[in-house]
């Protein structure tokens, strides 16, 4: 088909009209191959003007739609949807920045002319290159599959549950995480095992919930919308159950870091020195007290063990360690707490609440560094520096140590099965660490709780909220999901194989398809960011509405 | 559809910083449709006041712009500025609100943002979204780049307003689209459910006993730093004292109003560190000072941003602070932690305010009948919960408005609240 390329400049009132000769401007370009018609209009995106352009557009017959006006970002999603309207396919069209890129900073009319022109002929040129692409829809499966069965994983199942089928997966053989441990929850110190076991019971009796404990993950296929998920139990010879999930979370939790640094401070060789998982779970089994029975007198708790080694603060451990005062202060009165602090990390209000509780209840805070524990006959001997040059000694019958929050012992197997990467130490990477926090890269795989960096309960439950938030909103039971029309495309016969874009590309979006040694777009995981294309070495990777040819054609006529 | 349907599928969205704006568009995602009430000319909220964020120190408005833009653009979305909330009556599932639409007297279909209606304005006065850093006109739009890009009249400060005979910005106009009849509406919208996303204000520093600030001093507080910063601001992202001059030495003071308030306000550290990128970038000779009294570093990221900057920083540790200020300088008083007295003279003071509830944040309480606290905060920190819940059914909280927080809290509060609306409709 003959091709019929319509260009419509704006006036834009004075601020193009007043600055471009826009009749000459006309002149120039209605010559060109495929122009059919060139004429100006007052003001484009006023609702007259989009009249004009569907009616301009029927009328001569236009297979091709250029606009000269403002930025692209101002109007472009007007104009495409003028081409809609008309008719016309919305990516046959191209809009040329004359507004802000020549009449506000051209003073010369003579000038501005000129630049006008050649911005247009770049646009007429690469347009006649592009393709009608299309936006699909597919069909979706808004069940859920939940990995981990902690606080993160049951409380985002319960807001789920109601609207659609939730499978919470748990290599244990329980749900209900470390919160099961705490008799109290920091800073609130609301009774945690109570609100854990009271959302145990809330899934226990949702139909919809279904829970598979001692069950790992072995295989995740597909994508948003429409995953296919193996599982296997624990050492079972039994065969693999397959699911079919819209979506997925990954609510894995946390382990605290590595035992290597406990060593530093005595654990394990010296008596009476815990970690706070330790402390917890001997409060909750009522077994709180010295390692030979009796109670402790005075209590040192050891602030941000691991820090260093790690490289980032756990965020919570100071108000765990005054939690653990108020505990050691309530069941053994008259007890000398002292904290061994670095820098107290209490944001918020709440934090705060807790932290003078500790302090009425008579609980030390000593900045200290270089915390060092030694034997000294029954005691355990604490050596810091105080304010990095007094070094001074403490004294105590029980040291407590607050153990930093590491990434969960599954993570790297969970990122290869999901193929969402781990970043900073050895977390879950979040799609945007600021505004998008609980998406992962992948499309339909979404992150709560600790699994993407530590983080307290109240922050964990409202992650996983806003986790239930997103799949409400974009995977309805009944309602197709529109994908990204721009997409890239590897052409079969120039692809050599060498899987350069599997690693560029941030959406798991290509695979490799062995049997025939070339690589592969999902269009519904690609978002079109073009890696690929840049990447590819044979050139066989290109992005749909930027092809090299549309590119080169555009420069050409810009750099004339 | 029946009416009771219709209402179900109406929320309303009260402020349109990213915590309003993230709750809207993933209501919108839901098939919702949205009233989003912001009370200013524009919207955005604090973040777009800010150069850069931290940890990756990425542009602020370019995080945002595409965010606004997909809200002015989706058509399920309805943002009313310059509005407010007077009465909300009814209950979860059917609540009727009262909105308050100051005019704007410029009509926004008409005007295409072209800002030829500010140079004939002959009235200039100090420009308060710059903290009065710089000027605008009586009719302005708050900042370059600022969204709606449709001006504003200020009638306070317009002659016209005040009686004289002035049309200049009307003739100005190419497009009519300066309607100086345009009237203040009362809007009444019936909602199923309304999330409350109002943000927070900085504690207003001259009435912190010990610290001396005045308009016209070396002393700075953190959003005065972020404007001086931004390419978009009064000086174009020059750092240059009250005077004209480029500061030599400046001191950062951490926990400003800390102790009045009695809480840590989570942010002020990181934006603190922020600020040594910001003067180092444009000024690598200055010699800066933090004054910090506990390290609020908290995450996986954050420490590692911290690390990066802090030699480039002489950090101090301090307790009873006091600030003066001379002509050309400012001293700090302080007491180091084993009780030295000491003092320091600099150029310049950047003070980092407690975070506090928005103006206002009371009596808005009171209008939608949810509990807020000692503070002023909305809702409660106690307890184990998402922090969402306002204490009446049927409105949710998210954002600074519920207590301080960054921009990824507030926007995953903002999700949440939209998770427990949506879970509690299905």
């Amino acid at each position: 088909m003959k091709k019929r390329i319509g260009v419509y400049v704006c006036e834009c009132g004075p601020n193009i009209a007043g600055a471009v000769d826009i009749d000459r401007v006309l002149e120039a370009v209605l010559s060109l191959d495929g122009v059919a018609v060139a004429e100006k209009y007052g003001l484009l995106c006023s609702g007259d003007g989009k009249k004009y352009l569907v009616e301009q557009v029927r009328e001569h017959g236009l297979t091709h739609l250029v606009v000269g006006a403002c930025s692209p970002k101002q109007h472009e999603l007007t104009f495409m949807t003028v081409c809609e309207e008309s008719g016309l396919n919305p990516f046959l069209f191209q809009m040329a920045n004359i507004r802000e890129q020549v009449a506000w900073i051209t003073p010369d009319t003579e000038k501005a002319t000129e630049r006008t022109i050649r911005h247009l002929k770049a646009a007429i040129r690469r347009v006649l290159y592009h393709t009608a692409l299309e936006q699909k829809e597919i069909e979706t499966n808004p069940d859920v599959l939940v990995i981990g069965g902690g606080m993160a994983g049951i409380s985002a199942a319960l807001s789920l549950g109601s609207s659609r089928k939730v499978y919470v997966v748990d290599k244990r053989d329980a749900l209900g995480g470390k919160a099961l441990k705490y008799e109290k929850s920091s800073p609130g110190m609301a009774n945690s095992a109570d609100v854990v076991e009271n959302y145990l019971r809330g899934i226990e009796t949702d139909e919809n919930i279904e829970v598979l404990t001692n069950t790992n993950v072995e295989e995740v296929r597909g994508f948003f919308g429409n995953f296919l998920v193996k599982l296997r139990e624990n050492d079972a010879e039994s065969d693999a159950r397959e699911l079919r999930v819209g979506a997925i979370i990954v609510a894995l939790g946390m382990d605290p870091l590595d035992s290597e640094v406990l060593s530093e401070y005595g654990y394990g060789k010296i008596q009476n020195v815990y970690t706070s998982l330790e402390l917890e779970q001997a409060n909750v089994d009522g077994k709180l007290g010295m390692s030979g029975g009796g109670k402790p007198k005075s209590v040192g708790i050891v602030h941000c063990v691991g820090r260093k080694e790690a490289g980032y603060c756990s965020e919570i451990c100071c108000t765990v360690g005054m939690k653990i005062a108020c505990y050691l202060q309530e069941k053994f009165p008259g007890i000398a707490v002292t904290e061994f602090y670095q820098d107290l990390s209490i944001p918020g209000r709440g934090a705060q609440v807790l932290y003078e509780e500790a302090r009425r209840a008579g609980t030390e805070f000593i900045r200290a560094t270089n915390v060092q524990l030694s034997e000294s006959d029954d005691k355990i001997k604490i050596s810091y520096e105080r304010d990095h040059d007094k070094t001074e000694e403490k004294p105590v019958d029980m040291v407590v140590l607050l153990v930093g929050i590491g990434p969960p012992a599954d993570a790297e197997k969970i990122s290869n099965l999901l193929s969402v990467p781990l970043g900073k130490g050895g977390f879950f990477t979040e799609e945007h660490a600021k505004i998008s926090p609980v998406s992962s890269s992948i499309e339909g795989i979404y992150l709560a709780g600790c699994a993407s960096g530590p983080k307290g309960i109240p922050e964990t439950i409202s992650q996983s909220e806003a986790v239930a938030g997103k799949i409400l909103a974009g995977l309805v039971p009944g309602r197709k999901i529109e994908t990204e029309a721009k997409t890239s495309r590897i052409a079969e016969n120039l692809c050599m194989g060498c899987q350069t874009c599997l690693d560029v590309c941030c959406y798991g979006a290509i695979s490799y398809n062995e049997t025939r040694g070339i690589c592969v777009v999902n269009e519904v995981l690609c978002k079109g960011c073009g890696n690929c294309a840049a990447a590819c070495p044979s050139g066989a990777a290109s992005h749909q509405h930027f092809t090299s040819r549309q590119v080169y054609q555009e420069i050409a006529e810009i750099v004339k | 559809m029946s009416q009771n349907a219709e209402v179900a599928d109406q929320i309303l969205v009260i402020g349109a910083g990213m915590a309003g704006i993230e709750a809207s568009l993933t209501l919108a995602a839901a098939g919702k449709n949205v009233y989003l009430v912001e009370r200013e000319p524009l919207f955005g909220g604090q973040a777009i006041k800010c150069e850069e964020v931290f940890a990756n120190m990425e542009c602020a408005t370019c995080m945002a712009a595409p965010m606004q833009q997909e809200v002015l653009q989706n058509e399920r979305i309805e943002l009313l500025t310059l509005s407010d909330i007077k009465e909300v009556q009814g209950v979860a599932g059917d609540f009727t609100a009262k909105i308050t639409k100051r005019a704007r007297y410029v009509d926004s279909e008409a005007c295409i943002g072209c800002n030829a209606c500010f140079d004939p304005c002959p009235v200039s006065l100090p420009n308060t979204f710059e903290e009065d850093l710089g000027e605008r006109k009586a009719i302005y739009i708050s900042c370059p780049g600022a969204l709606p890009n449709v001006p504003a009249i200020d009638t306070e400060n317009c002659v016209r307003f005040a009686g004289e005979e002035c049309n200049l910005c009307q003739e100005a106009c190419m497009f009519e689209a300066i309607d100086f009849d345009q009237k203040d509406e009362e809007i009444e919208v019936r909602v199923s459910a309304i999330i409350v996303a109002t943000g927070y204000d900085l504690q207003d520093v001259s009435q912190i006993a010990g610290v001396e600030y005045t308009e016209s001093g070396n002393v700075y507080t953190a959003r005065e730093m972020e404007r001086l910063y931004a390419s978009n601001g009064p000086t174009e992202g020059k750092i240059v004292l009250r005077s004209g001059k480029e500061p030599t030495s400046a001191a950062i003071v951490h926990c400003v109003g800390r102790e009045d308030i009695g809480y840590c306000s989570a942010v002020c550290c990181m934006y603190s560190f922020k600020f040594v990128h910001y003067l180092t970038d444009k000024l690598p000779e200055i010699k800066l000072y933090e004054f910090v009294s506990d390290l609020c570093i908290p995450g996986k990221s954050y420490q590692a941003f911290y690390e990066k900057l802090k030699d480039k920083a002489q950090i101090t540790r301090f307790q009873n602070l006091a600030i003066s200020q001379q002509d050309d300088t400012a001293t700090i008083s302080f007491q180091t932690p084993s009780g030295e007295d000491n003092t320091l003279e600099v150029d310049m003071v950047i003070l980092a305010p407690a975070i506090v509830p928005a103006k206002g944040a009371s009596e808005l309480a009171e209008v939608l009948g949810i509990r807020y606290g000692e503070a002023g905060f909305y809702g409660t920190e106690s307890g184990i919960q998402s922090g969402v819940d306002s204490g009446r059914q049927g409105v949710y909280l998210a954002g600074c408005a519920q207590g301080p927080k960054d921009i990824a809290r507030s926007i995953t509060q903002a999700s949440a609240a939209v998770g427990r609306l949506l879970a509690s409709t299905d």
